[in-house]
């Protein structure tokens, strides 16, 4: 996400959208489709989750580009939906019970959609404990808002600077701000009990 | 010695503090506030970025494709309307700062002899434990209000489907607060409801937004839903 203005490619391309060419929007596609989808996964966790708010969002964009005013650069705008679109299906899910996306898990299941990722190289020691990191970050996160996990996502695993978190939020910068530091609280106290000398 | 707030630390850690300096030279004296941080820092090693997934673009272009209709520009057929309603919303606009200036003067002097908590925000709301999922609540209603607050024109239907969930939700919250004697937090509660009453129901058109920010204060009370928010944290922290 940057304010850099945007380029003759993009504008060409909203400009032969807006004149019925709807093949052009594969330019914008394929130029924000990736950063789109790595930001929904970290909003949701879950690859079928990122690829389908990724896919809604680039629907919705599409939909609302006849109004869309340009005051901010197309990637900007995209994010933003984005995000707003992962945040809605975390929340779609976490009312949903009985959905159950595939999601990483100790041991692969059918049943409960879950699967594991090989590592070949690894030895028992360090396999149990990766399933057992794996299994409390997991349930770490599981703990925040989808607004606290997208905030501390956006911020510590992407880097995106919190006044670009605050605006694709839709919050003041001072609202993004505080909730990166209540995920953080939250996360470094869920760690407290394996941790032993964490306070 | 002053020691630093957790707050202040997991800033200092996130390169976001204005105060480096002074916390770096604490934390060479302070084991107590060194060892905070460190755990701090830790929790955010733990959590560090993941590789991602690489999508398959030229799939999601074809699925995306099939969903897309052609595009025409928006029309802007509302010149002749805009200079029509020129008057009527400058009427409609004095009369609402009017009307504002008013409560405001009223809730001011309210406020001078009843202590309100949910206005003011001077200590918890509560000081029994807390449902998790109000969290939630009220990040979304924040999110919803901060939405109808800048929006210009109606609302789009993802958001008003927000709205109608919300409303269902909130309803019980409501009255979970009015059980446990909270009835601060029932207030604002009741009054985001009648927000979302109104999106639900009214049908969207060009001035709605515009019109319920006006009515219903919808600045006001996202600052009471942060006000409950900040409250409901500190409660929580308390409880732990």
């Amino acid at each position: 996400m940057s304010n850099r203005r945007m380029d003759k490619a993009e504008t060409e391309a909203i400009q032969g959208v807006l004149a019925g060419n709807r093949d052009a929007y594969r330019v914008l596609m394929d130029r924000h489709f990736c950063s789109v989808t790595r930001v929904a996964f970290r909003i949701t966790g879950n690859e079928a989750d990122a690829e389908e708010a990724a896919q809604e969002a680039f629907l919705r964009a599409y939909n609302k580009l006849p109004s869309f005013r340009r005051d901010s650069t197309f990637s900007t705008w995209i994010m933003r939906i984005a995000m707003n679109t992962a945040i809605n299906l975390v929340e779609r899910r976490n009312r949903d019970l009985s959905y159950h996306a595939p999601r990483i898990a100790d041991e692969p299941s059918v049943t409960n959609h879950t699967v594991r990722i090989a590592d070949r190289q690894a030895g028992p020691e360090s396999i149990l404990l990766n399933r057992e990191a794996v299994s409390l970050r997991r349930a770490a996160m599981a703990e925040l808002t989808p607004m606290e996990r997208t905030a501390f996502t956006l911020r510590h695993m992407e880097d995106v600077p919190m006044a670009e978190i605050a605006s694709a939020l839709n919050v003041t910068s001072n609202s993004a701000k505080q909730a990166v530091f209540r995920a953080v609280s939250k996360l470094r106290r869920s760690l407290t009990p394996i941790a032993g000398g964490l306070r | 010695m002053k020691h630093f707030s957790e707050e202040d630390l997991i800033a200092y850690q996130l390169h976001e503090s204005s105060d480096e300096g002074s916390i770096s030279r604490h934390l060479e004296s302070c084991s107590e506030c060194a060892d905070l941080s460190e755990s701090i820092a830790e929790t955010l090693r733990v959590f560090s970025a993941e590789p991602v997934p690489q999508p398959d673009l030229e799939r999601n272009w074809q699925r995306l494709r099939s969903n897309l209709s052609v595009l025409t520009p928006e029309r802007r057929g509302f010149e002749f309307l805009r200079w029509r309603w020129v008057w009527p919303v400058i009427g409609f606009a004095t009369a609402a700062l009017v009307l504002l200036m008013v409560f405001s003067i009223r809730i001011h002097r309210t406020s001078e002899t009843r202590h309100n908590f949910a206005v003011n925000g001077h200590g918890p709301l509560t000081t029994q434990p807390n449902d998790p999922a109000i969290a939630n609540h009220l990040d979304a209603a924040e999110r919803l209000l901060t939405e109808v607050n800048n929006s210009s024109g109606s609302l789009d239907d993802t958001t008003r489907e927000q709205a109608h969930s919300l409303l269902l939700q909130n309803a019980v919250y409501v009255r979970n607060a009015r059980d446990s004697g909270d009835l601060a937090e029932a207030a604002v509660l009741e009054n985001f409801g009648r927000v979302l009453t109104t999106l639900d129901n009214e049908p969207p058109t060009p001035h709605s937004t515009w019109r319920l920010r006006l009515e219903m204060n919808t600045s006001g009370l996202l600052l009471d839903i942060r006000i409950l928010r900040q409250n409901d944290d500190h409660s929580q922290g308390v409880a732990q």
